[in-house]
């Protein structure tokens, strides 16, 4: 086994797992909300950047905001559609709504891309570089470095800005942050559409590494899930970590024992820190 | 007499239990009202009817209206941005901001004609106490500092009129009298405030009129002097015995 390039790959496997959480993290941290069409909008992104690189003839670097941008308004509709269990702050429903969303984005991307593996190519990832025995290409360095930077831009607004209490005090009790002469259903929306743009942009520079289907997301979901609880629930910087651990996890236990496991093994995992550390990681 | 503040009719109700019935209520520009009432009465549901707030989900009727301009239909985030501000009885910061952040999610209002802008140093005038714990968390707080953080956040959103709602609640009174002195020294200074109080004594003693309610009906109303000598507020509430 070669650990130097078994290192690199946990690195940008647990970037792009940190990266496709990072919007579950200030939704279900940050605003006590969850989406369970979280996997099937990764999909969906993805399948919107390769129609407008396939249909539309734009380049990679066009199509990846486009879906960007698709995804944020689409977060706007699903937002202002379910605003009402929201407010309500009841998760049951919310849960079950969601669900119903993913089933809808799956039936339809199905319907309107079909049921083929499709190749959605970045450029990037066909540059590669080798440094002695250590091998990888741009678009692991791009999504190493886009993650990275996300994490410290949403660790310093959530943090270090007015914008970031009013996200946290809407958390904490979205009643109280009204006699504040906050508006929380806008804050919700905020941080839906956030959620959404950032899937889209994990879907972007993660789903190029292999070939995509309508069918696909539900990993998506679990790994989620996982870098999320794990990190400790609403921790940004618990989920960065999370998420390089668990890529670091999956690459090293891949290599020694057995590709096949990696899931269980690190659901082991989870329970182990859990058991020992209920709130996670990051937790305070 | 110019009111601040005039509600008419204000009903609240909980599925079939009925928790304020028709209740009037007016606070006059620069004065200090006081609403009294056993548990139970109908003194918070009433205030948080005002502000078009709620933890639980009541059916309100009623119009209310902050000088002159009707706010019904309003929700509570636009009434208190007009400057009909409320701090709730009970949790009234958030406990994972600090003190600064909490005094910093108030945006001052855009139109402020008419109505004083508290600045941090006149905050911290008044709660000094505040200054030092400006980067403590509000679950580092006593009971006494969160009341005033409370106090501060709603000044720092330019009221036309405060509601304070049970702000002796789990307080020593000691802190409970120095905290209504200074809400009475700023209504010297024209601020409308309407009070809540269990303290009936302390209220009497600081409030320009007083309400009394009783299973959510107004069942009287004067000045504080006139209220004093009200048989229904000596009996149950000042210990006299009328003969």
């Amino acid at each position: 086994m070669n650990l130097a390039q078994q290192i690199i790959n946990g690195l940008v496997l647990g970037s792009g797992y940190a990266l496709i959480a990072i919007g579950w993290t200030v939704l279900l941290g940050a605003a006590r909300m969850v989406n369970f069409a979280h996997g099937q909008l990764y999909m969906l992104a993805a399948f919107i950047a390769w129609a407008a690189m396939e249909k539309l003839g734009v380049n990679y670097f066009v199509a990846v905001p486009l879906a960007v941008l698709a995804l944020g308004l689409l977060g706007v509709l699903l937002q202002a559609m379910m605003l009402r269990p929201v407010m309500q702050q009841n998760l049951t429903s919310l849960m079950i709504v969601t669900l119903g969303f993913g089933y809808v984005i799956q039936g339809g991307s199905a319907r309107l891309f079909g049921g083929d593996p499709e190749a959605f190519k970045s450029p990037l990832e066909a540059a590669s570089l080798r440094f002695g025995g250590v091998w990888f290409t741009w678009q692991d360095v791009i999504t190493l470095l886009g993650t990275l930077l996300l994490f410290a831009a949403l660790w310093l607004v959530m943090n270090r800005t007015r914008l970031g209490a009013v996200v946290r005090s809407v958390a904490e009790d979205p009643k109280l942050a009204q006699l504040f002469g906050i508006d929380a259903s806008l804050i919700y929306i905020g941080v839906f559409v956030f959620e959404c743009a950032a899937v889209a942009l994990g879907a972007g520079l993660v789903a190029p590494r292999s070939p995509i289907l309508t069918s696909m997301g539900f990993d998506e979901v679990i790994l989620t899930f996982v870098v999320v609880v794990l990190g400790g629930i609403g921790s940004v910087g618990g989920s960065l970590l999370a998420g390089f651990g668990l890529g670091m996890f999956n690459a090293l236990f891949g290599a020694l024992v057995s590709p096949a496991y990696t899931t269980a093994a690190a659901f082991l995992i989870l329970l182990a820190v859990l058991v020992l550390r209920p709130r996670g990681l990051g937790a305070r | 007499m110019t009111h601040a503040l005039d509600a008419t009719g204000i009903s609240a109700r909980y599925g079939g239990n009925v928790a304020l019935d028709g209740v009037d209520v007016a606070v006059p520009v620069g004065r200090m009202v006081g609403i009294v009432g056993a548990n139970g009465a109908g003194k918070s549901t009433l205030v948080n009817a005002l502000a078009g707030w709620s933890r639980g989900r009541p059916i309100v009727r009623g119009t209310v209206r902050l000088d002159g301009e009707p706010l019904d239909g309003l929700s509570p985030h636009r009434r208190a941005k007009r400057g009909l501000v409320l701090v709730p009885e009970g949790k009234g910061i958030f406990s994972d901001l600090t003190v600064s952040e909490n005094l910093a999610l108030v945006r001052p209002p855009a139109d402020i004609a008419g109505r004083h802008l508290f600045s941090m140093d006149e905050i911290f005038d008044l709660f000094p106490r505040l200054a030092e714990r400006s980067d403590h968390k509000g679950r580092m707080l006593s009971g006494g500092e969160r009341q005033m953080v409370a106090v501060s956040r709603a000044l720092r959103a330019a009221p036309r009129v405060l509601l304070l709602d049970e702000p002796s609640a789990g307080l020593a009174p000691r802190l409970v009298y120095e905290l209504l002195a200074k809400m009475r020294a700023l209504v010297d200074r024209g601020l409308s405030l309407l009070l809540v109080e269990q303290n009936v004594r302390a209220t009497l003693e600081l409030v320009d009129d007083l309400y009394l309610l009783e299973r959510g009906r107004l069942v009287a109303s004067g000045t504080a002097a006139e209220m004093k000598d009200d048989p229904r507020i000596l009996e149950a509430y000042l210990g006299a015995l009328t003969t």
